[in-house]
């Protein structure tokens, strides 16, 4: 199967980035600053630029910008390939996740040309010149392209995710109909990636309080999952202005999720579940 | 110290707790949108009839039974959606509850006030020649 | 151990717009723009109420180039926050999620929205006369 693009949808720019300064309402030490620039070694053809936001702890310095010239006909095709190239051959101080390197384990999730896609499943040939790769949004960084999620596993592990049941385990298995375990399609296969969290405006102005589309995704999963017999609770635990109401249906979130599942649309079925146990 | 760095991720997370309330506020949303979907199509209608009109054909119109109840009806619900959706976006950039609280009350009061005034001038309208 | 020295990774600042979000986003400053406007229509209302000469004096102003400009702006506000408001409510119902659906209905509620807006002008000038 040819895959032609590594996108949901077919791109058009209109704006790349929103009519604000670069470094708009940013703290003095999370301002970016520019840096260095590593050329392609001189024989190289097919050459393509790459700007990579940097942070060294240890420096004490702010962040940075460094760019890099790669050769991509000595690369791999995808997006994580080049950020190992760089870190093979170029600068071996270069920090990112990853692990599959098959779009499966969530880990190289990142920032790449202004929306958050796995770097493993995006092809190179699908980014813009020169191609940019930020960090997950509004999020602590620990070193380079790796993002805290502390608080985002928090806010996962306050909504319980696992088979709450009062009635003692059965023998064997507890029966689940195909029609029972279909409801949970679309919502089990989420890798926990935290594109969609990290891409929605509302995580970023409350993401304190507001749980976010990963979490309230899998506390869909677990609310309609008929073996679950805990769900008025886990409802009660999520009727709160701020942990559920402060999404808008905004859809960042549906809009940029690498493995095609559906945040927004859990969320709203989240938000009628509240209404039917009202009514 | 931080106070930040003393408490679990978790602790921080959970917070207070869930409130265990804002679906009344989510659904009195939606219930005044629904409603303000033929309200407001009629009233826009009815002005672009108006617009060429004089002060005593406007009156006319505004003082005619079916006008005045649905221009109160109007009234009351916008408003009532009007202020819980400023409360909304202010609760989403005003994250310090001495600014917001004050802010989400004075935007309350407003929108009560020009409802009631709203009101007033229609019944007024309808009711003295 | 001291606050959080780290940087925060930047979002409003480097985050691509789309149609998820651009319209999103205007749809609260519509929001907005219709609550100030709702001001302009309680003082009509008391105008209309107050007299022939307080009407003539807001009507003066609704047609100085002020009011024309600020007027333009309420009504393709109204028309905009009217049918993204529609794409709301079917949300809300469970319609309409798939990404496919979310695009053409954001594109669908913009030309909507220039249509009504310019075809509510052309009504509105044509019974003026």
């Amino acid at each position: 199967m040819l895959v032609r693009s590594s996108d949901q949808l077919p791109r058009t720019t209109v704006l790349k980035r929103f009519p604000v300064p670069r470094n708009f309402e940013v703290s003095p030490e999370s301002r970016i600053e520019a840096g260095d620039t590593w050329h392609a070694p001189a024989d190289a053809t097919r050459v393509k630029r790459f700007e990579i936001y940097r942070y060294d702890p240890d420096s004490g310095r702010n962040p940075r910008i460094d760019t890099f010239e790669i050769d991509l006909n000595t690369c791999g095709p995808m997006v994580l390939d080049v950020l190992i190239k760089i870190k093979n051959e170029i600068d071996p101080t270069l920090t990112f996740r990853r692990s599959c390197r098959e779009g499966v384990c969530g880990s190289c999730s990142m920032n790449i040309d202004g929306t958050n896609w796995l770097a493993c499943t995006r092809f190179v040939s699908d980014t813009a010149e020169p191609a940019t790769i930020y960090p997950l949004n509004r999020l602590r960084v620990i070193k380079d392209l790796v993002p805290d999620l502390t608080h985002l596993l928090a806010q996962y592990e306050l909504i319980e995710p696992w088979l709450q049941s009062a009635t003692p385990a059965p023998e064997k298995e507890r029966i689940q109909s195909p029609d029972d375990r279909g409801k949970v399609d679309g919502l089990y296969e989420c890798i926990l990636c935290f594109c969609c969290t990290s891409g929605c405006p509302s995580h970023w102005w409350n993401g304190d309080r507001f749980l976010g589309p990963a979490v309230l995704l899998q506390a869909y999963r677990w609310l309609i999952d008929s073996r679950d017999e805990a769900a008025g609770d886990r409802l009660d635990n999520l009727e709160d202005p701020f942990r559920l109401y402060r999404c808008h249906t905004i859809l960042n979130c549906t809009r940029t999720c690498p493995k095609g599942l559906n945040p927004g649309k859990a969320i709203a079925s989240i938000k009628r579940m509240m209404v039917e146990r009202r009514s | 110290m931080s106070k930040h760095r003393m408490r679990t991720p978790l602790s921080r997370a959970r917070g207070l707790g869930s409130a265990k309330h804002g679906v009344d506020h989510w659904w009195i949303q939606r219930a005044t949108a629904v409603a303000l979907v033929p309200l407001t199509v009629w009233f826009v209608a009815s002005l672009i009839v108006i617009a060429g009109s004089d002060y005593n054909a406007v009156m006319i119109w505004l003082r005619s039974p079916l006008v005045t109840i649905s221009m109160a009806l109007l009234l009351v619900a916008l408003f009532y959606h009007m202020a819980l959706g400023l409360q909304v976006v202010a609760e989403d950039y005003i994250h310090s509850d001495r600014v917001k609280i004050p802010i989400v009350l004075a935007m309350r009061f407003t929108c009560f006030a020009l409802a009631a005034a709203g009101v007033y001038a229609i019944f007024r309208i309808a009711f003295v020649k | 151990m001291e606050r959080d020295t780290r940087p925060l990774s930047p979002s409003l600042q480097i985050y691509r717009p789309q149609l998820t979000s651009v319209l999103s986003f205007g749809h609260r400053i519509t929001g907005i723009a219709l609550s100030v406007g709702t001001v302009g229509l309680v003082v009509w209302l008391i105008a209309a109420a107050a007299g022939p000469h307080a009407y003539s004096t807001v009507q003066a102003f609704m047609r100085s180039w002020l009011g024309f400009v600020l007027l333009f702006g309420w009504s393709f506000s109204f028309f905009f926050h009217l049918c993204n408001g529609i794409r709301h409510l079917a949300w809300d119902a469970g319609y309409g999620f798939e990404l496919r659906t979310i695009y053409a209905s954001g594109w669908a509620v913009v030309a909507a929205s220039a249509f009504l807006t310019a075809a509510a002008w052309v009504a509105g000038l044509f019974a003026v006369g």
